[in-house]
């Protein structure tokens, strides 16, 4: 089954997936008509600036077991069986944030959504773009990602990719290996203007 | 103190005020840059296109994602057509600020800018000399009214090129010409710049790259040459003068009004409204002992020149002036104004007034200056400036002011060595002085504020290295103590000899941002006197915090005209290694300099003393191994 992997030496923190996250939650699911919405829908995928002011893509990992539906006391957070996506249902939140002191990750969100009842504060994270997938489209994290910081695919694929590139990270005489010379120097660049 | 705001500025100023204004709940510009990480990497790349509505579109630096933009331009085109709007806009900037002083020189000749009068005849007569226009006899009055018809045409395009191009050695104006990076109109540059990166124009990232040095060219030799020598023939040539420094500068006891921005237009009047007798007056009476004028940017920087008029702070100090509440106005005009500041000001009783037609800010009362009523318009604003004084608050000036020498010109410089740059030559060729670097340029809070340009100026006065500075380091070398002829003190010892001699500091401030061609103007009369090139020299250029586009033009033009140029932070072109490689080597071929990155001033200071010693070598004179 395919999930959504994070490459974090990728992300060059442009915040698309911010962007298409929240129009792909929105009630009209178009960029301009959705910044008219109320309420705005808001991103479910949070970028963050590491040590060197580096992006990284912060989003539910769906957990298994998950601490936020051992911690629901209202039964509103559930797994759907076929996707292993775990799901909140807006109707059952109670807004107790004990979800929220429970993740490992700080990805659960309060806000109202386009989604719970009107005028209600609940629970929002990550829900895989489930009705994007049932339409046959990919998580809209993915499909806006230019850089493969965020990728969809098997997770045996891309552990084997991985494994090839430590394999060759290792082999003898390897100079170290640069995802990109551009990204590298303005890396190198950044981190020199920060340690002053 | 507080390490975090430590961490911010290396200036005591700085840190007591960045803790004030937390205290205040003012947000200031390191907030906000902190509140935008991480940026954008294909814009900080320079990988990213709006130029076009085919767009927006992004080249993957990873190469797996798209590699063209919607209309097939590759990573090349699009850092190089991206830079080069970056180009276009910085010589727009300096080059329009340069026409509204040609217009105050036609209004005075027309007697249309009461106010404004022509301070130096004898510079009037020898810049309109170099205009090929007939002084013998003229009045100065009509002869300015010539020279402000012939400076338009510069901006037009019945040139074949722009006047004042030919200050430079004949050497290198037979390299531009060669290469074809002669510049032919101020604004016709600018404007083939824009055209060429439409879409579908120019897509030879070096041809590009080419037209972005004549640009930059049309500026530093062009519109901001002229906003120069105008400033000088209608307000004076600098000379060297006592001033102070740093938000101490601000008085207690005193109406405080603070100018901001860049053009002594605006500024040179209100300096005059605040010597009015009766202002004086008024202001007594209203319980305040006088009217204390200061500045903050170029604008500052313009009047410190000529006036001795102290400065307050530079770029990142703008809001924490403001969050002293002492402040009764600040009046600004454009360029590098923070739209924040408004929004600082309502903290506090300060009177924000905005002045020029091009620029407006939220939260300041927009009060047009223009030639004809400017005068008078200064008059009534330090008056509400005076009436403001009643509603100050409770205030925090916490530091004691730097004293400081500013205000040196070349004419002032030459004088100093005797008429002629033979003895600073002679130095040179003894070693006292291994060569010359001008730091120029802004704050960047990506920059720890100061801490780039008072770094490399110490490392390199103390290698015997003479710095120039001029915008926002002179501020900040000036606050570092570098600006009193005991500053000697921190030089090498050739250099302490030279300058101690003089009686001159070992960092002589140039001026304002614009003022940065006078630069220009001293290293082509060194090569002249050497019978040499620019590039020959050894000298370099660097802009240790820079942030604004004009900064992008000013290291383009430095290097355009034979200077290599050190940049502390890494301007948006690392997505195009082609780019990149040109920029930092191959230029060397092309205009005999080249640019190179080197946040770390440290780092920076050996880079350029390797440069000069190497320029020495080839030039025959002793040299160092760094």
């Amino acid at each position: 089954m395919k999930k959504v992997m994070v490459h974090p030496e990728r992300c060059v923190g442009c915040m698309q997936c911010m962007i298409a996250c929240a129009t792909a939650h929105s009630k009209t699911r178009q960029l301009l008509t959705a910044l008219m919405e109320t309420p705005l829908p808001k991103s479910r995928v949070h970028v963050g600036a590491g040590l060197y002011n580096e992006g990284f893509p912060n989003r539910c990992r769906h957990c298994e077991p998950a601490p936020c539906m051992a911690a629901c006391l209202a039964n509103a957070i559930f797994r759907d069986p076929e996707k292993e996506t775990v799901l909140i249902n807006p109707d059952k939140c109670i807004n107790c944030a004990s979800c929220a002191m429970a993740c490992p990750y700080g990805v659960i969100r309060f806000h109202e959504d386009a989604t719970a009842p009107v005028g209600k504060t609940v629970a929002v994270k990550c829900d895989n773009c489930d009705q994007r997938q049932m339409e046959g489209l990919i998580p809209a994290c993915v499909e806006v990602c230019k850089s493969n910081a965020l990728t969809f695919e098997e997770s045996t694929d891309a552990m084997k990719r991985k494994t090839d590139e430590v394999a060759r990270s290792v082999s003898r005489g390897a100079e170290e290996i640069s995802l990109s010379p551009a990204f590298s120097l303005l890396t190198a660049a950044k981190r020199a203007q920060l340690s002053l | 103190m507080d390490q975090k705001f430590e961490d911010l500025t290396i200036t005591k100023d700085g840190q007591l005020l960045l803790a004030k204004a937390e205290k205040d709940q003012v947000e200031t510009v390191w907030e906000r840059h902190r509140a935008q990480q991480p940026q954008c990497g294909y814009c900080d790349l320079g990988l990213s296109c709006r130029i076009c509505v085919m767009g927006p579109c992004r080249v993957d630096p990873f190469g797996e994602g798209p590699q063209k933009g919607v209309c097939g331009a590759d990573a090349d085109i699009i850092v190089a057509r991206n830079l080069c709007r970056m180009v276009a806009a910085g010589a727009a900037s300096h080059s329009d600020h340069g026409r509204d002083l040609v217009e105050v020189l036609e209004g005075v000749s027309e007697g249309t800018a009461p106010g404004y009068q022509i301070r130096n005849v004898e510079k009037l007569q020898r810049v309109a000399a170099e205009y090929g226009i007939d002084t013998a006899g003229k009045d100065p009055l009509p002869l300015a009214g010539e020279l402000a018809q012939a400076m338009m045409e510069d901006y037009g395009m019945r040139q074949k090129q722009i006047r004042l191009v030919q200050r430079a050695p004949q050497k290198r104006r037979d390299l531009w010409k060669k290469i074809g990076i002669t510049p032919r109109g101020i604004d016709r540059e600018t404007s083939e710049m824009m055209h060429r990166t439409h879409m579908g124009v120019d897509n030879g990232w070096q041809s590009l790259l080419l037209q972005a040095l004549r640009n930059s060219l049309s500026d530093g030799w062009g519109g901001s040459m002229i906003a120069t020598e105008v400033s000088d023939i209608l307000f004076g040539i600098p000379a060297p003068k006592p001033t102070t420094v740093n938000v101490g500068v601000l008085k207690e006891n005193q109406v405080n009004i603070i100018v901001h921005g860049h053009n002594p237009v605006v500024s040179e009047m209100i300096l005059k409204a605040c010597e009015s007798p009766e202002l004086l007056a008024l202001a007594k009476e209203k319980g305040a002992e006088g009217i204390n004028l200061a500045g903050v940017c170029c604008t500052g920087n313009e009047l410190l020149m000529r006036h001795g008029v102290p400065m307050a702070g530079n770029h990142l100090m703008t809001e924490l002036v403001l969050s002293t509440g002492a402040v009764e106005m600040m009046l600004v005009d454009y360029q590098c104004i923070m739209p924040s500041l408004g929004t600082v000001a309502a903290c506090y009783h300060t009177k924000m007034i905005s002045t020029s037609d091009k620029a407006r800010f939220p939260g300041m009362e927009h009060r047009e200056f223009h030639p004809e009523t400017a005068e008078k318009m200064a008059v009534e604003l330090v008056k509400e400036a005076v009436l403001n004084f009643a509603n100050r608050g409770r205030t925090y000036i916490p530091v004691e002011p730097v004293n400081a020498i500013g205000g040196f010109s070349i004419e002032t410089i030459v004088g100093a060595l005797g008429g002629t740059p033979e003895p600073l030559l002679d130095a040179i060729k003894a070693g006292k002085i291994r060569g010359a670097a001008g730091i120029v340029g802004c704050n960047n809070p990506k920059i720890k504020h100061d801490y780039g340009h008072v770094t490399l100026t110490k490392r390199l006065i103390e290698n015997d290295v003479l710095v120039v500075d001029t915008g926002c380091v002179s501020v900040a070398n000036a606050k570092a103590g570098f600006k009193v002829p005991e500053a000697i003190e921190m030089a090498g010892p050739g250099l302490k000899e030279v300058c101690g001699s003089l009686g001159i500091p070992p960092v002589l401030h140039l001026g304002s941002c614009v003022d940065n061609v006078r630069i220009l103007v001293l290293v082509s009369a060194l090569a002249d006197a050497l019978g040499v090139d620019i590039s020959d020299l050894p000298v370099a250029g660097s802009a240790p915090e820079w942030y604004s586009e004009k900064a992008v033009t000013i290291g383009t033009y430095f290097v355009a005209s034979g200077v290599t140029t050190v940049l502390g932070p890494m301007p948006p072109i690392a997505g195009s290694m082609n780019v990149v490689k040109l920029l930092t080597q191959g230029l060397k071929d092309v205009v005999g300099a080249t640019f190179a990155v080197e946040p770390d001033p440290e780092k920076a200071a050996l880079i350029i003393r390797r440069h000069i010693e190497g320029k020495r070598k080839a030039l025959g004179l002793s040299a160092l191994d760094v």
